[in-house]
């Protein structure tokens, strides 16, 4: 027996018609001009969704009418039906094929500052010209270089640890399927830390920076300086099943921050570092994650950035899922505390008197 | 003179062994440090059945992470201590697991803060900041609760039409006669008091150190009491104890210390007040 | 010749249940656990779904773990059937899982609600998923996860006490709404979902076996049949379900089953069955099993509720 469309089921594909009637058509060229030119949208989708497909991100942009929660919602949803069928090599920044990488904590730095593609010196102007028709004819191209630059640099971290300004850390055994996974293991606090930085590399974009920015400001305790900041691509690196033979399975867009603040573990001289890597290039998003995976570490942090308040407040499909879940009735839950109030006010006051003021710890024990 | 050690004072100055009784609390050696800072070294502290001990210093003497220690809040980084109560006779408290200890400290031990904030919950009632302690304890019968909190906030000399009132509301001193209650709730062995006076106005202070002889008087309770006021120490204190930099300087007969003190810091402070 | 794409498994967009394997594989380890320790707070690693979190993807996933084609699948949302949520649920469970769909409680194997227990006692054998959006019963006491955790295993639960004197010392009756806090098998504290109080005693001593999920917190936990469930109440105030003595349903003329109050502009309301698949099967004159609380008002489990004190202070 299968219960034809009722009403809230014809309601809902109207809905969605509606929908869709706003959006247009959806084609395949629609879709690659998406991919081709906003990939920095792309890239917060995909760092958010946690998913690497430049071309689903796409499709999602397209079906969602660019609304990046349900964008990103679409991107989750499909990774769950998604077995995981192997582990990819970690990456070291040092092996990044690096576009862009600056540091602001000194002027020029090993291997030097590779200002790459950037908007953060130009004039932030409308071109209206181009609403004119005045079409650019091709795609602009820098010119190219006397010398071209490397394709890899050193760490700037590797030198302050050269210097006995950072601690210096033996890299972790453990191997990629034994890295404890935010996706398919229970998160408990204290987290891991593998836990932590995968929670940020997948946090809403405007939630990070809310939270960084109000540690940044003074609700935290740490003046953070950018000690490196990296765009580049990354080699996906797996070993044949069979074989064993290491092969690259393409190349994504990562980026990484580092910031750094004076004061080392335990109270000693020294500096340490925050850090935080995505998907896509996304640098407003690790800077202040970056900021956040430090201030985790203080002793006390204010209450807004301890782990458990990060990691919970900037995830962002089950932030804006609570949000929009009070449009869904709750006239249950509402008809039973109706109930109880209606049992106080006839308890305290006559047929026509309203109580006016509500006395004090007025309190359910859970909404 | 500052060289004297803990050991030694406290051979120097027994305490007045009461009849046939052996300590109600016994702590033994005593250390906690929070990061560099030694906050309490080596100290011992033994309180009989019924005695009021006073330990006295300037703030930063440790003698509140003492007090935090003895109400099983903190662990020291060594040291032992043990009550000499039926069901945890001769074992190591700080050797409990953390739910045994918290049973023990619930059922044997009332504390007073200075703070109010920190004892007490200011927006809900003062008789359910009592009340809360039978609950704790598995009371489920509301009639029997309110029963306790009226009788323990009438000890404490609590005006009891306003036992519904939230801390909030509440003046210093009956802020404190709240916590008093609710310390006493479950009539422990042993009442732990912070500065529990300091704050508030003198002619106030005054009514509710009354209140805290008539009780000890009444219940013959066992008082730990921390104070840098050597007045309060000398209205309430049977013993005292005086610290600074985290140990013992000396110890004894609180009218002995008060009136005749051996060490140098003890004289100064002792001067200081005169 | 072979070629490769003979040899590779044919394109499968969606695996049956939506979930991979492994998902499901580990929901079912976490729900073996939620019913062998009732009441405890399973967390699980909660994947996304396609509905918005917070829209009942903790149950979705319980019972997409759960679905089998041999499965007759009941959603309801409010205590309806056809609501617009329920409906979107319905309809995507059965499409990951070919799973036929009733209205009909008695008939449901697998059923999933939002806010509501139905009318008719739910029998062995039957499963009811309820859609949890805060797990965590010990919230108005601490919002800290961390330290909610601790308290739960010290059984350190005189602060939710405290909140029950306060309201009988305020109010003179307890004032909580839906998710009435109960204790499970005398050790846990559950928020039973937002349930109305009136569904909070069909969970004591249940032929059915209740799991509750909440895929936003990552939690899950379950009410085993034949468990004891007890709202927290004093011994001598005694818990109270909601009062709509006399509210007569438009419909069916029925009383004493949880209503729908529907506001009138001349001031007045009238009253619908919140349970519309019970409505239903009164409107077509089908039969219908037994209910929980008989005409009356009685409930079904002798001497489980007790009339109303109002306590002295």
């Amino acid at each position: 027996m299968y219960v034809a469309a009722r009403g809230g089921e014809d309601a809902i594909q109207h809905a969605e018609l509606f929908y869709q009637a706003m959006l247009g058509k959806l084609t395949p060229e629609a879709v690659k001009l998406i991919q081709q030119q906003l990939p920095f949208l792309l890239d917060k989708v995909m760092g958010e969704g946690s998913l690497y497909a430049p071309d689903l991100a796409a499709l999602a942009l397209a079906q969602t009418g660019g609304d990046l929660y349900e964008a990103v919602l679409l991107l989750r949803a499909y990774r769950s039906t998604q077995p995981r069928i192997a582990y990819a090599e970690p990456v070291s920044a040092n092996e990044v094929l690096t576009v862009r990488r600056i540091s602001a904590a000194f002027k020029d730095i090993p291997g030097g500052q590779v200002l790459g593609p950037t908007l953060d010196y130009s004039h932030r102007l409308l071109r209206l010209d181009i609403l004119d028709g005045i079409a650019e004819d091709e795609v602009p191209v820098a010119p190219e270089a006397e010398n071209p630059a490397p394709p890899t640099y050193p760490a700037v971290a590797d030198w302050q640890r050269s210097q006995g300004l950072l601690p210096t850390i033996e890299p972790d055994p453990i191997e990629p399927v034994s890295i404890p996974d935010v996706t398919t293991d229970a998160v408990l606090f204290p987290a891991p830390r593998a836990h932590r930085l995968q929670a940020l590399a997948r946090a809403d974009t405007g939630g990070v920076l809310a939270l960084g920015y109000a540690s940044m400001r003074g609700y935290g305790l740490i003046h953070p300086t950018v000690n490196e900041l990296r765009l580049g691509y990354a080699e996906v690196e797996l070993k044949h099943p069979v074989t064993g033979a290491a092969f690259s399975a393409g190349r994504v867009r990562v980026s990484q921050a580092e910031v750094i603040t004076s004061g080392g573990e335990n109270g000693k001289a020294g500096y340490q570092l925050g850090f935080a890597a995505t998907m896509g290039w996304n640098e407003v998003k690790l800077i202040a994650a970056s900021t956040l995976d430090m201030e985790m570490n203080s002793q006390e942090p204010h209450p807004a950035h301890s782990e458990e308040f990060v990691m919970y407040h900037t995830e962002p499909v089950e932030a804006s899922g609570f949000c929009i879940h009070f449009k869904l009735p709750h006239y249950v839950t509402f008809a039973s505390s109706m109930d109880s109030v209606r049992k106080v006010i006839a308890t305290f006051y006559s047929k026509d008197e309203k109580p006016n003021q509500q006395p004090e710890t007025a309190t359910e024990v859970q909404p | 003179m500052m060289a004297i050690s803990n050991h030694q004072s406290n051979h120097r100055f027994d305490a007045p062994r009461l009849v046939n009784a052996s300590p109600l609390v016994q702590a033994v050696g005593l250390s906690k440090r929070y990061g560099a800072i030694e906050a309490v070294t080596g100290v011992n502290v033994e309180a009989y059945p019924g005695e009021v001990l006073g330990i006295v210093g300037e703030s930063g003497s440790g003698k509140s992470t003492v007090l935090r220690l003895l109400n099983l809040e903190e662990m020291p980084d060594s040291g032992t201590y043990t009550l000499d109560i039926p069901s945890v006779l001769g074992e190591d408290l700080y050797q409990l697991d953390r739910f045994a200890r918290r049973e023990v400290q619930i059922l044997n031990i009332g504390v007073v803060y200075q703070n109010p904030h920190l004892g007490l919950r200011m927006r809900f009632t003062s008789s359910g900041n009592v009340a809360e302690r039978l609950l704790i304890t598995g009371e489920r019968t509301f009639a029997t609760l309110r029963q306790a909190a009226r009788d323990s906030l009438a000890i404490s000399e609590f005006p009891l039409n306003r036992m519904d009132d939230p801390p909030r509301v509440l003046s210093g001193g009956m802020q404190q006669r709240v916590q008093l209650a609710k310390a006493l709730a479950l009539k422990p062995a042993l009442l732990l008091l912070d500065e529990p006076t300091t704050g508030l106005d003198v002619s106030v202070q005054a009514l509710v150190l009354d209140t805290l002889k008539r009780l000890q008087r009444e219940r013959r309770m066992t008082i730990i009491l921390v104070s840098h006021d050597l007045g309060v120490i000398r209205t309430l204190a049977d013993r005292v104890m005086v610290m600074r930099h985290g140990r013992v300087v000396e110890q004894g007969l609180t009218d002995q210390i008060l009136e005749d003190p051996q060490d140098a810091y003890t004289q100064q402070l002792v001067h200081a007040k005169l | 010749m072979t070629t490769l794409s003979d040899l590779a498994q044919p394109r499968q967009d969606y695996s049956y249940g939506f979930m991979d394997a492994y998902a499901k594989r580990e929901l079912r380890r976490r729900i073996l656990k939620a019913i062998a320790i009732p009441g405890y707070q399973v967390p699980y690693a909660s994947r996304e779904l396609p509905i918005a979190r917070g829209w009942g993807t903790g149950g979705l996933q319980v019972t997409l773990s759960l679905v089998g084609p041999e499965s007759v699948v009941k959603v309801i949302d409010q205590g309806a059937d056809d609501s617009v949520n329920a409906a979107n649920l319905r309809r995507f469970i059965t499409r990951m899982s070919g799973a036929e769909t009733t209205t009909d409680t008695l008939k449901a194997t697998i059923l999933q609600s939002r806010h509501r227990i139905p009318e008719e006692v739910m029998q062995e054998g039957q499963a009811l998923v309820l859609q949890v959006p805060d797990p965590e019963p010990l919230r108005g006491v601490t919002a800290d996860m961390s330290k909610a955790h601790q308290l739960h295993a010290d059984s350190d639960y005189g602060q939710m006490w405290l909140l029950l004197y306060e309201q009988l010392v305020r109010y003179r009756q307890y004032i909580q709404g839906a998710s009435y806090p109960s204790l499970v098998n005398g050790l846990y504290i559950i928020s039973p979902s937002p349930i109305p109080r009136w569904d909070t005693p069909k969970l004591h001593q249940a032929a059915h076996l209740t799991l509750l999920s909440a895929g936003r917190e990552k939690r899950l936990y379950a009410v085993p049949p034949y468990t004891d469930v007890y709202p927290l109440e004093f011994s001598d105030v005694p818990f109270q379900v909601e009062d709509q003595q006399g509210w007569v349903c438009k419909t069916t003329g029925v009383q004493n089953k949880f209503m729908n109050e529907l506001p009138q502009e001349d001031g007045t309301s009238q009253y619908e069955l919140s349970d519309s698949g019970y409505a239903e099967k009164l409107v077509k004159n089908e039969a219908v099993g037994a209910t929980y609380y008989d005409d009356q008002g009685d409930f079904y489990y002798d001497g489980y509720l007790k009339p109303p004190v109002q306590p002295s202070l």
